[in-house]
């Protein structure tokens, strides 16, 4: 059995109840204060998101500043439970405008009951979570429209008939004066490195978001770089491979909407899009990434009270390109009582709550690099041993028109029985995920 | 439906000011009902969604039900869905203002629109009115048959709701099988999902009962209706492809053919975006394979991208549950993640319960090519600012090297750690190398020198405190200050708070003596007589053990406590391979989670009750029946056990080959959980029948060690019934209270409706006497309550049992003290007691 939820509740970071939502009576009323009182009262809130309290397991999310809980009383699935509550949050935000948090609860209460009443949860059981047909059933406005760029809704009679069919994330009878297609690859690059400078761990972990809108029924077909789809075009042509770079992607799943046995016969992604914003694939690599920056660290102790900071950030992409939005958290002891900085560029602050010092260059060029240099004065304190827990320095920053992988889109084609003209537009976008130097 | 009855605690921002803004709304309402003006529809919407904004906080405004009930002949869509929401929320608790409302749902059942008509049945079926069944059952009929698919899908959940109000009516009008028909004919995929869900809920619950039914649900698992489902399963959604999956994994299938179609069938759900279907797709191919030992494999190989997958995206709350299957398959499956091991590194910034089980996987999938790395990167985490991790990866070195890796690189760093001069990390250490030098004595004389060097007053965690006085007795050769350190901590016997040190500290000062007796028998005797004066009866019984086996026959007792040793070759895993099977046929499910099978957790609702209570009835001395009915004890084994690592649960199997002989019989892995910090004690009581110190089973040694107590324990006494109309004066209890020596304490959480229910402790005066235990005195102001309580056994010898019991209503938690005439039966009255205790405010 899935998820047989008994109940839902929203909570604020207080424990009281902003939304409460029982399916079941197998559970008692006062699910909440065994939830207050057994995990948000104690220590155990980080613990684990999966906990048992009497016969009821409580799976609890915190977003922004509400918790989300459910209570199931039976053995239920928890990864579609955790995944139904990522879908519905993402819902949520759809139609508060972006927010979801406490206040973004209060005033839409009436709406939330409604998503979380009729279609997408009955009798505790997932329903059906997919905007643009839920949209068709609730009537309740949020408080501002999650795509003010389309033409106005009208009103769909037969909108309960929507439901079925094989194209069920699509409503017909789409018309948009001028048929658009956005289309980015968000890259983040994850990289944990050694105090030595190798290489312990690097992935990237990159989707492909896109924002449709186009009239009618198009068809999709969009053609990558990576090596198993390039192999098998020139397989299919009988002509041998360009030359080129090409990337092997360790992992990919698709949006719903994209046709999987034709990915699986033809290596290409074909789809019919749903309408509006959606994510249309994930992947995963391991093989071949490029960072973009080097971070080099060196820190000098210098007797008791005082340290010596220097860390150099090289960024290895294109010279025509530029990073935005680089910060850089260089740990320091807790008890750090002054720090004077020397910085190439950018701005250095220390930063008490932190324990660190962050380092922020707004525009980094490819090829080039900058260096800051930090003395450390602290206080002096009876403890004899020095602190052996050093956290990582880590990295923030976005690489636009670069991706970490080398993935690039080929072709995205777009057809439609009508035939209309469309305007496609592509972006690359790297960021980090989490940039860890040892040091 | 049960909104709080009372205010919330805290007030929140739209708490109205009291009944007098309720009063206003029901005024403001009347005004409205009737209203046919322009404007009066806006007017409407607002007051509603005060009302269900108040219903929300949990302000009780069932008060306004008729006014709200007047106000909904609307046509305004909006309105009626507050209204049908409002309705849902209070029906429950007031059924006969519900009859109002059943006319105007009816009507609405038979609107044009079939929104409303959808909404409207809905409603209907969320009432959970026994009384108004009659009424339910015609338009869910109609409803099922509704040519609007939106109306069905309701109508088919409907139907299981109708089932959870009155399980009669509903088989009665023959709901499932028209479920069942239109599981197999309707056009619509959601329709058919929920018929399913419905259906399989319906037919589990009463297969119990009927033959029929049971057949029913063999039904489901069909090949033409697993067919059906398979070759539709791209048009359902992704939540219902979720329902299907779990239907077939459960599938058997006739040949290998079969096995290999459904599976290239189902291959590219394995790329579906939503984790939980592939999760479910993975379940499916594991266990359609499962007697295919090659393609069994292959499935491994073909999982392992995708849950890799899973595991780095999404939120961390994801990562935990797949990783959780990981650790499942890793287990199964060893070698398949030991070339990506790196993926398992932990981040920064991750929450600890992400990284507890990552460090899990690397134990588990550490092997000779990866061990340096895996070791390397373990040392690093042992200096992590969050100190829970440090101690798991100091575990999970130690792990690794009694998994014989490399174990001489490993056993340099262990001793590093000790050299880190952290007193955690000093305290995790000690209790690794005690293991370990249990295995390869051979490293006894690099590990004895740094043990040596480590001041006793930086270890103060008492199971660490234990092994270090472990190794001073067991190596007091060759470490020339073992006599005087041991002296040391005998002479601060008093500060020594916890008994597990206090009964290492008597046995490694006997083991001493028999190696170095001049030195040591000044400690000897000195740790004899504080072990006698002891209050604590386990430790003041090994003293008086240890006393009359030296006043006996010195050379035996040498032979007792020194025998010659074996080097420990396995660590047994308390877990049977049988549980292990069991959990992964439950594979996709919070089993994974609990790391347990679901019999062990689901709910009372489930399985509780009547079985306790049957248990209650013919009580015996196993441990298990006992430890069966105190599920409020398991539970919180539960919320520990939960991340524990697996050394944690590993029990020692010691070198004696009939250790288990003084096991009680039925130990399973369960109670071995409560217990598991008294366990490693064993391995140096290294003759037969010398038990380890464990409160439960207590009783029972005692009698094979004929200490103190000469009750046989075969056969098992008759159950324990006690009298109910026992008597006993405040003079004699007190009396008697003073004079008994507590036989019995234990600790335990109870559940939160009982903790409600404490709100007055007079209840729980009056629910123990229902289970003849009766209240002598009581008091104390919340949080903490305290509780003195008798009873008295029926039959001959009358004896009776006191109790005194500490409730701690903020904490959940329970402390009772037993006394008993006839110590052996402490133990069936303790469990006596907790079981009626843990019945408490149902």
């Amino acid at each position: 059995m899935p998820v047989a939820a008994s109940a839902i509740y929203f909570l604020n970071l207080r424990g009281d109840v902003l939304i409460n939502r029982l399916y079941r009576d197998d559970v008692g009323g006062n699910m909440v204060d065994a939830f207050r009182m057994h995990i948000m009262q104690t220590k155990e809130l980080g613990t684990c998101p999966v906990r048992q309290i009497g016969g009821c397991s409580f799976f609890y999310m915190r977003i922004s500043n509400v918790y989300l809980v459910i209570v199931v009383s039976s053995n239920a699935n928890v990864a579609c439970a955790f995944k139904f509550v990522v879908e519905a949050v993402a819902l949520f935000k759809s139609y508060f405008g972006g927010q979801f948090d406490e206040d973004s609860i209060r005033n839409n209460f009436v709406l939330i009951y409604e998503l979380l009443d009729g279609k997408n949860y009955g009798f505790g059981y997932p329903q059906n979570l997919s905007p643009e047909i839920l949209k068709l059933y609730i009537t309740q406005e949020g408080v501002r429209s999650p795509f003010s760029s389309k033409p106005t809704d009208k009103p769909v009679p037969n909108a309960t008939l929507q439901v079925t069919g094989a194209v069920g994330w699509r409503r017909e009878g789409l018309v948009y004066k001028k048929n658009e297609v956005f289309l980015d690859i968000v890259e983040s690059v994850n990289l944990l490195m050694s105090s030595k400078g190798s290489v312990l761990r690097c992935d990237v972990t990159g989707k492909i978001l896109m924002k449709c809108f186009l009239s009618g029924m198009p068809d999709l077909k969009l053609g990558l770089n990576d090596k198993v789809g390039l192999e098998k075009e020139s397989q299919l042509k009988s002509r041998p491979a360009k030359s080129g770079k090409t990337i092997e992607l360790d992992d990919v799943t698709f949006h719903q909407c994209v046709n999987l046995t034709r990915f699986n016969s033809e290596k290409t992604v074909s789809f019919v899009p749903p309408d509006g914003e959606f994510e249309l694939m994930k992947y995963r690599i391991t093989e071949g990434v490029n960072l973009p920056f080097r971070v080099l660290p060196t820190i000098k102790e210098l007797g008791r009270t005082r340290m010596e900071v220097n860390v150099k950030v090289k960024s290895v992409f294109g010279a025509k390109m530029f990073a935005l939005g680089v910060v850089v958290k260089v740990p320091v002891p807790k008890q750090t009582a002054k720090t004077s900085f020397q910085v190439t560029s950018g701005r250095a602050k220390y930063n008490a709550a932190l324990n660190c010092i962050v380092w922020k260059i707004r525009k980094f060029p490819g090829q080039t690099e900058s260096t800051m240099s930090a003395e450390v004065e602290l206080i002096s304190t009876m403890a004899e041993k020095k602190s052996s827990t050093k956290p990582p320095i880590q990295m923030e920053f976005q690489v636009p028109m670069f991706t970490a992988s080398g993935l690039r889109v080929r072709f995205l084609k777009v057809w439609e029985k009508s035939g209309y003209n469309t305007v496609e537009w592509v972006r690359y976008i790297t960021k980090a995920g989490s940039y860890e130097i040892r040091c | 439906m049960a909104p709080p009855p009372q205010f919330q605690r805290s007030s929140s921002p739209s708490q109205p000011s009291g009944k007098s803004e309720i009063s206003d709304l029901k005024l403001q309402l009347r005004q409205l009902a009737g209203s046919r003006a322009p404007g009066a529809d806006d007017a409407k919407r607002e007051l509603f969604k005060k009302v269900i904004s108040h219903m929300t906080v949990g302000v009780d405004v069932s008060s306004l039900f008729s006014e709200m009930v007047m106000c909904s002949a609307t046509s305004d869509i909006v309105l009626k869905k507050m209204c049908y929401l409002y309705v849902g929320n209070y029906a429950k608790g007031n059924p006969d203002l519900a009859l109002l409302t059943i006319n105007f749902l009816q009507r609405d059942c038979r609107d044009e629109d079939p929104m409303i008509r959808g909404l409207a049945l809905r409603s209907l079926c969320s009432l959970r009115v026994t009384n108004l069944v009659e009424y339910l059952v015609g338009p869910l009929g109609s409803g099922l048959k509704d040519p609007n698919a939106y109306v069905r899908t309701v109508a088919a959940m409907g139907v299981l709701k109708l089932y959870h109000i009155s399980a009669s009516a509903c088989v009665d009008a023959d709901f499932p099988s028209m479920l069942k028909r239109l599981m197999l004919n309707d056009p619509d995929s959601q329709v058919v999902a929920n018929c399913l869900s419905s259906l399989q809920e319906i037919w589990s619950a009463e297969a119990n009962t009927s033959e029929e039914a049971a057949r029913e649900r063999e039904a489901l698992l069909s090949k033409p209706l697993v067919y059906h489902l398979l070759n539709r399963i791209k048009e359902f959604n992704e939540w219902a492809q979720c329902l299907i999956l779990d239907l077939i994994s459960n599938y058997i299938p006739s040949d290998n053919d079969e096995i290999f179609d459904i599976m290239n069938l189902l291959e590219d759900r394995l790329q579906h975006a939503n984790g939980a279907v592939v999760l479910g797709t993975i379940k499916v191919f594991l266990h359609l394979t499962l007697s295919m030992a090659d393609v069994h494999q292959q499935v491994y190989e073909r999982i392992k991208a995708p849950l890799l997958t899973l595991m780095s995206s999404g939120s961390p709350e994801q990562s935990y549950a797949v990783l959780s299957h990981l650790h499942l398959l890793v287990m199964r499956a060893p070698v398949l993640f030991s070339s990506d091991y790196k993926h398992f590194y932990c981040q920064y910034s991750e929450p600890s319960y992400v990284k507890k089980l990552k460090l899990e996987m690397l134990t588990a999938i550490a092997n000779e090519s990866n061990t340096y790395e895996i070791v390397t990167e373990l040392c690093e985490y042992a200096a992590n600012v969050d100190v829970s991790i440090a101690r798991e990866a100091i575990r999970a070195v130690g792990k690794i090297a009694l998994q014989q890796y490399d174990v001489n690189a490993i056993v340099d760093r262990l001793l590093q750690f000790l050299e880190m001069e952290k007193d955690y990390v000093t305290a995790e250490t000690l209790v690794l190398v005690k293991d370990l030098l249990r295995k390869y004595p051979q490293w006894s004389h690099d590990c004895i020198a740094v043990v040596g060097n480590i001041s006793s007053k930086n270890v103060q965690e008492p199971k660490a405190k234990s092994a270090l006085i472990w190794m001073l007795g067991e190596y007091s050769q060759d470490m020339p200050e073992a006599p005087y350190i041991l002296e040391n901590l005998i002479d601060n016997w008093d500060d020594e708070h916890s008994s597990e040190v206090r009964l290492h500290l008597l046995t490694a000062v006997m083991k001493c003596f028999f190696k170095r007796p001049p030195e040591t028998q000044n400690a000897l005797g000195a740790a004899l007589a504080a072990g006698l004066a002891d209050f604590r009866q386990d430790v003041h019984d090994r003293a008086l053990f240890y006393y009359r086996l030296l006043q006996y026959d010195e050379s035996t007792a040498e032979r007792v406590v020194n025998p010659p040793k074996q080097a420990v070759s396995v660590f047994a895993d308390t877990q049977s391979s049988e549980l292990k099977d069991r959990i992964f046929d439950e594979f996709n499910s919070l089993s994974v989670i609990y790391q347990k099978p679901s019999y062990m957790f689901t709910g009372k609702e489930h399985r509780g009750l009547t079985d306790i209570s049957e248990e209650l009835g013919n009580l015996s001395v196993e441990a298990q029946p006992a430890a069966e009915a105190l599920p409020a004890q398991i539970y919180e084994a539960n919320d520990v056990d939960l991340l524990l690592s697996t050394s944690e649960k590993e029990e020692v199997r010691g070198p004696v080959n009939n250790s288990s002989a003084y096991r009680a019989p039925d130990y399973d892995s369960t109670t071995a959980a409560l217990v598991s910090s008294q366990v490693p004690l064993e391995a140096d009581l290294s003759i037969p029948g010398l038990p380890a110190y464990n409160p439960q089973v207590s009783s029972a040694i005692d009698d094979l060690l004929g200490l103190g107590l000469s009750v046989a324990p075969t056969p098992a006494p008759p159950p324990l019934a006690l009298n109910p109309k026992a008597a006993l004066d405040p003079g004699s209890f007190q009396r008697k209270w003073s004079q008994l020596a507590i036989s019995s304490s234990q600790e335990f959480c109870i559940e939160p409706r009982a903790v409600v229910a404490l709100a007055t402790p007079q209840t729980l005066l009056r629910h123990m006497q229902g289970h003849h235990i009766q209240c002598i005195a009581s008091g104390g102001q919340p949080p903490s309550f305290k509780f003195f309580f008798y009873a008295q056994r029926a039959g001959q010898p009358p004896s009776f049992f006191l109790v005194e019991c500490l409730v701690n209503s903020s904490s959940a938690r329970v402390q009772v003290k037993i006394k008993a005439d006839d110590g052996a039966a402490a133990g069936d009255f303790s469990a006596l007691f907790q079981a009626a205790l843990s019945k408490f405010g149902e």
